[in-house]
This record gives structure tokens, C-alpha cells and sequence, in this order.
């Protein structure tokens, strides 16, 4: 009775605190010559950790689209499952190979190039992140917001409604805008 | 009623009611401190177990919120979950550690001050020790939640255990003096008429009052018990004042004739010249001889100079009026005090009487009879003397001169 008590109110609190926490997830990025790149491969690897797969993966593929700008340490990250992340590079650019992929991070790319890609994701298990969308306009799952002292992240729900990947809720509230 | 001095209470004693309101009062109070302090025991370890799993609930909801964040590396949005989740007044305080034991945030309560830091206090006291959650992303352990609760629940629990516990107290008060009263209604005051009565009889002699009766067993038998003893009491009562009116009898009676004796005529005639004075009314004192007697006592024997003065007292009785009185004042000599108001023509008349009932011979024991005379002498109060001594006197002179053969000595 008390916990549900408990939890009435929690739900309640949650809805009106729900409000003012629009302010997105804000990474620091440390100094050095490649902080942003050590910040983009926490954040890309934070991603990872919060989503599922249909069935859950050993070796994460990553696939890298278009020319990222920092991407360098990706090789780096480390997952709380274990699971061993595999980095690739598309062979053809615009052209999602089909079930060689389970994450997506797209570089510098042509919107329309871009938008291929994304289209192609649809219904698949694939992980879409954006590094240069801003205004995260091209449908990915996940755009990455670089600001000069930290970095934080836009989440489109619609994006990740249309996949078969499922992002754990709790980090749409980490999102730019929240939810 | 007045008490004397030696029937009244010691006031340093207590009363019954006071006796009966202090038992009562410790019964009451035992009662309700014993009820109050299970109650409140009880109360506090169920409310300690439910603060318990309130926090450990906290906790767990604490880690599940901020692991994401955690993991992204945001401490202020760390902050924010905590915000959302510890807005429960149940909690003061949530640190966050990582696996290190370093403090990566620590969130307090807003607001508080002296009150805050008061509560603080109480809480370590009685407040669960603070509850633990790991935040875990697979198997690594990310960070460590503390979650410190707040005393609130139990001092409010406590504070109105206390209130009900001297409303309690009044309540307690109220029945005491409630229950005083009943008791001194049904105990003390069957036993204050007992004490009443026992004082009239002691006071005033008033053997006929009775306790009545009591609805109280033990009070109802000390009451009957008392009666009883009264009615003893009033019997013996009566006796010694038989007693002593026989007593009084034997002082102021003339055993041989009945008529009043020399004490008494000396009583007697004071209070006569007090009520002839008080009415302003005459009377008179009239002494009696018998002439030769002592030659009847020689010649006939004692027995018959009794039975003589028995009979010449009976005819001196015959002739006075009903108020007046006869004495004998020893051997052959009477006295009579013939009442206020008397007349010198009555006084010459009651004379004449005596003289001519001893007319009549007087029969003795022996069969014989002899021939008896008196001397006669009266006095008038306070025609003659106003003093009673000097009245006698007179009185006694005008028998001797009224005696035939006035030279002849004495027969006493």
C-alpha cells in the first residue's frame, strides 16, 4: 500500500519535474588534442549500453558512414555486457549492407546520402547516429550536439519508434529537448 | 453540631476520599503508562520498519534513475533524478559514490536551518541507519547510493504519543475525582452518620438515635453492630439512672414514715423562700412534738413508739394541702412547709386539724392503744422572720410555749 503510495507520488513528481528538465545530457569534454574524440566515443559507447537488440549481440558491428570527424577513438570503448565492439567502414557510401550492422555512425554526408541510409535502416536493428545533423533533420535515431566545453545529445523518438532497436527510456530524459 | 475540641479530626491526617482518590489515581496512571509505552514501543518499531523499506525503496528507485546519466557522465542530470525521486519528505539526504568511495554528489533537503539540523540530530538517533543501493551497468559496479532518512515520521508519531498521553493523564484526573466522589458517596458517608451518631450519643446523650442501614456489607454490620451496642448502652443507661434515683431516695427519705428527712427539709426550705420571694406569697413552717413520747418508747417498747410515729406521720399527711409538705426531722419531732400563697386562717385551720386527729387513739402492734398529744408551733415567712435560720427558731419557740406543763424538761 505504501509503495504504491510511494510510487503515485514518484510518477506525480516525475510529471512535474518532467518540465524543466529540458536541458539535454551535457558531457564535459576535457582538453587535449583529441578530447572531443574521447567524448564522442563515451557518449557513442553510452548509446550502446542503453540499447537492446532483438537478440542480444556478442560483438557490437559498428559501421561508420560518410567521413566522421570524431571518430578516432571509438576502438576504445569498453561495454558494461562485454560485448565486443567491431568497427567497419561502408564500403559504398549510401548503401546500409543488409545484417552487417547493428550501429550506424554517420559522418560528414550528403542529406540525401544520409537519408538513404536512414530510410534503409527503418524496421532494422540498427542504431542510427548522426554527428553532423545538429538539427538532427535527417531522421537519425541519434544526433550529437558538439558545443565548445561539452557535448550532449537529441534524441528522435520518432526515429527509434520506426526501428527494432528499443532505447532504454530513461535517456530520452538525458535528450535534448527530454521527453 | 458542635465538635468539642477532642473529637475533631486531625487535619494532618488524610481523609478516606483522599485515600481512595491516591489508590485510584497510581491504578489509573500505572494503567495508562504501561498502555502508552507498549503503544508507543509498538509503534515506533512498526513505523521503523516501514521508514526502513521506505528508504531501501528510495534507494533502489535513486540508483535506477541516475545510472543513465551516470553512464553519461552528467552530474547534473544526476542531480535532477535525485530531485525528482527524494522530493518524499521521508528523505534529508542521497550521496552518490563511485566504486572508489569518493563523493561524486551529495543532495540535501532544500530549506531546514535550526529545525533542519534538529532533525538531523533526532534522526541519527532514531532514524534508520542510511539505506544502500548499487547503481550497476551489466556486472560493473558504476556508483553507490546513500539515502538518509529523516526522522519526521517518527518525532510526528512521537509528539502525538506524547499529547495523547496527557490528554490521557487529564482523563485520568477527571476519573479519580469522579471515582473519589462515588466512593465517598457510598463508603464515607454511610460511615460519617455513624460517626454522627456516635458523637450525639457521646455529646448528648442521645441513646435513641440509630445508624441507619448501608448498602455496604462490611458498613451495614458495623452499623448494626453499633446499634446493638447502643441499645445496651441505653438499658444500662436507664438503670444507673433508676440507680441513682433510688439512691437519691434513700438521702431524702425518712426510712420509718416515708416523709422527707432533715437533708432534705434543709433543702427544701431555701427553694420555698426562693419561690415565695419569686411569687411574693407568704408561707409558712409549722415543727411538730409528740408529747411523752420517750414514756411510750419506755413503757411500751421501741416497736411501739414506731408504729406510733408511722401513725401520727400518716395523719399529719391527711391534713396538708397538696403542695405542701411534711418532714420528720428526727426522733418524735416533724416539720411542715405549707406552700406560698398559704393564709393565717388556713394556717390556724391545718392546726386545728392536727390537733384533732390525734383524737383518735392509736392502735399498737400489741394490740393496746394509747392515748397521744402534740405540740404545735408554726412560724410565718416572712410575717415572722424574713431568715430561715431565725424562722425555726421561731417556729420552735411557739411549740415549747404551746407545750403543756411548760416547765416540765424535754421528752426526747
Amino acid at each position: 500500500m505504501r509503495a504504491l503510495l510511494f510510487w503515485l507520488l514518484l510518477s506525480m513528481t516525475s510529471a512535474v519535474q518532467a518540465a524543466p528538465l529540458i536541458q539535454p545530457v551535457m558531457m564535459p569534454v576535457g582538453a587535449g588534442a583529441d578530447a572531443v574524440a574521447v567524448s564522442t566515443a563515451r557518449m557513442v559507447g553510452a548509446v550502446l549500453e542503453y540499447t537492446r537488440w532483438p537478440e542480444p549481440r556478442s560483438v557490437i558491428r559498428l559501421c561508420l558512414a560518410g567521413t566522421p570527424r570524431h571518430a578516432g577513438r571509438l576502438e576504445d570503448v569498453q561495454l558494461a555486457s562485454g560485448a565486443a565492439l567491431q568497427l567497419s567502414s561502408l564500403t559504398v557510401a549510401g548503401e546500409l549492407p543488409m545484417g552487417r550492422c547493428d550501429a550506424l555512425y554517420i559522418g560528414r554526408l550528403d542529406a540525401a546520402l544520409t537519408r538513404r541510409l536512414i530510410m534503409a535502416a527503418h524496421g532494422q536493428p540498427v542504431v542510427t547516429i548522426a554527428e553532423d545533423d545538429p538539427n538532427c533533420r535527417n531522421g537519425a535515431m541519434f544526433c550529437l550536439l558538439f558545443a565548445p566545453r561539452t557535448l550532449s545529445f537529441q534524441l528522435s523518438i520518432d526515429a527509434v519508434s520506426r526501428s527494432a532497436v528499443r532505447i532504454d527510456p530513461r535517456v530520452l530524459r538525458l535528450s535534448k529537448g527530454g521527453y | 453540631m458542635m465538635r468539642s475540641p477532642a473529637s475533631t479530626p486531625n487535619s494532618a491526617m488524610p481523609t478516606l476520599r483522599q485515600v481512595l482518590g491516591r489508590v485510584h489515581m497510581r491504578l489509573i496512571l500505572f494503567a495508562v503508562l504501561m498502555a502508552g509505552a507498549t503503544l508507543t514501543l509498538t509503534g515506533v518499531l512498526v513505523i521503523r520498519g516501514y521508514a526502513d523499506r521506505n528508504l531501501a525503496l528510495i534507494a533502489r528507485t535513486v540508483a535506477y534513475t541516475v545510472e543513465p546519466a551516470l553512464v553519461f557522465d552528467d552530474i547534473a542530470a544526476v542531480r535532477h533524478g535525485i530531485a525528482a525521486v527524494a522530493v518524499s519528505e521521508s528523505v534529508l539526504q542521497v550521496d552518490v559514490r563511485d566504486p572508489g568511495g569518493h563523493v561524486l554528489m551529495t543532495w540535501r533537503r532544500p530549506g531546514g536551518g535550526v529545525m533542519a539540523a534538529i532533525e538531523r540530530g533526532i534522526s541519527g538517533l532514531v532514524a534508520p541507519s542510511p539505506a544502500l543501493a548499487d547503481v550497476r551497468r551489466g556486472d560493473r559496479l558504476i556508483a553507490q547510493v546513500s539515502v538518509y532518512g529523516g526522522a519526521e515520521g517518527l518525532g510526528r508519531f512521537i509528539l502525538s504519543g506524547l499529547a495523547t498521553a496527557l490528554a490521557c493523564l487529564v482523563l485520568t484526573l477527571l476519573a479519580t475525582w469522579t471515582l473519589a466522589r462515588r466512593l465517598q458517596r457510598d463508603v464515607t458517608e454511610p460511615l460519617a452518620r455513624i460517626a454522627d451518631v456516635a458523637h450525639a450519643v457521646r455529646a448528648d446523650r442521645q441513646f435513641d438515635r440509630r445508624v441507619p442501614n448501608s448498602d455496604i456489607q462490611e458498613v451495614d454490620q458495623l452499623g448494626r453492630d453499633f446499634n446493638a451496642l447502643l441499645d445496651e448502652l441505653r438499658d444500662w443507661h436507664r438503670g444507673m439512672v433508676s440507680h441513682n434515683r433510688m439512691l437519691e431516695r434513700q438521702a431524702t427519705r425518712d426510712v420509718l414514715t416515708g416523709l422527707g428527712n432533715r437533708a432534705m427539709f434543709e433543702q427544701t426550705l431555701p427553694a420555698t423562700i426562693a419561690r415565695a420571694d419569686a411569687a411574693d406569697a407568704p408561707f409558712a413552717v409549722i415543727y411538730v412534738d409528740v408529747n411523752r413520747f420517750k414514756q411510750v418508747n419506755d413503757t411500751h417498747g421501741h416497736d411501739a413508739g414506731d408504729a406510733m410515729l408511722i401513725v401520727i406521720a400518716a395523719r399529719l399527711r391527711v391534713v396538708l394541702r397538696p403542695d405542701d409538705l411534711a418532714f420528720r426531722l428526727g426522733g418524735d419531732e416533724f416539720a411542715l412547709i405549707l406552700a406560698p400563697g398559704v393564709t393565717p386562717d388556713e394556717i390556724d385551720a391545718i392546726k386545728a386539724r392536727i390537733a384533732s386527729g390525734m383524737n383518735q387513739p392509736i392502735l399498737l402492734p400489741n394490740g393496746e392503744s394509747i392515748e397521744a398529744s402534740l405540740s404545735v408551733g408554726s412560724a410565718r415567712y416572712p410575717h415572722d422572720s424574713a431568715d430561715a435560720r431565725d424562722l425555726l427558731r421561731h417556729a420552735d419557740a411557739a411549740m415549747y410555749a404551746a407545750k403543756p406543763g411548760r416547765a416540765s424538761t424535754r421528752d426526747r
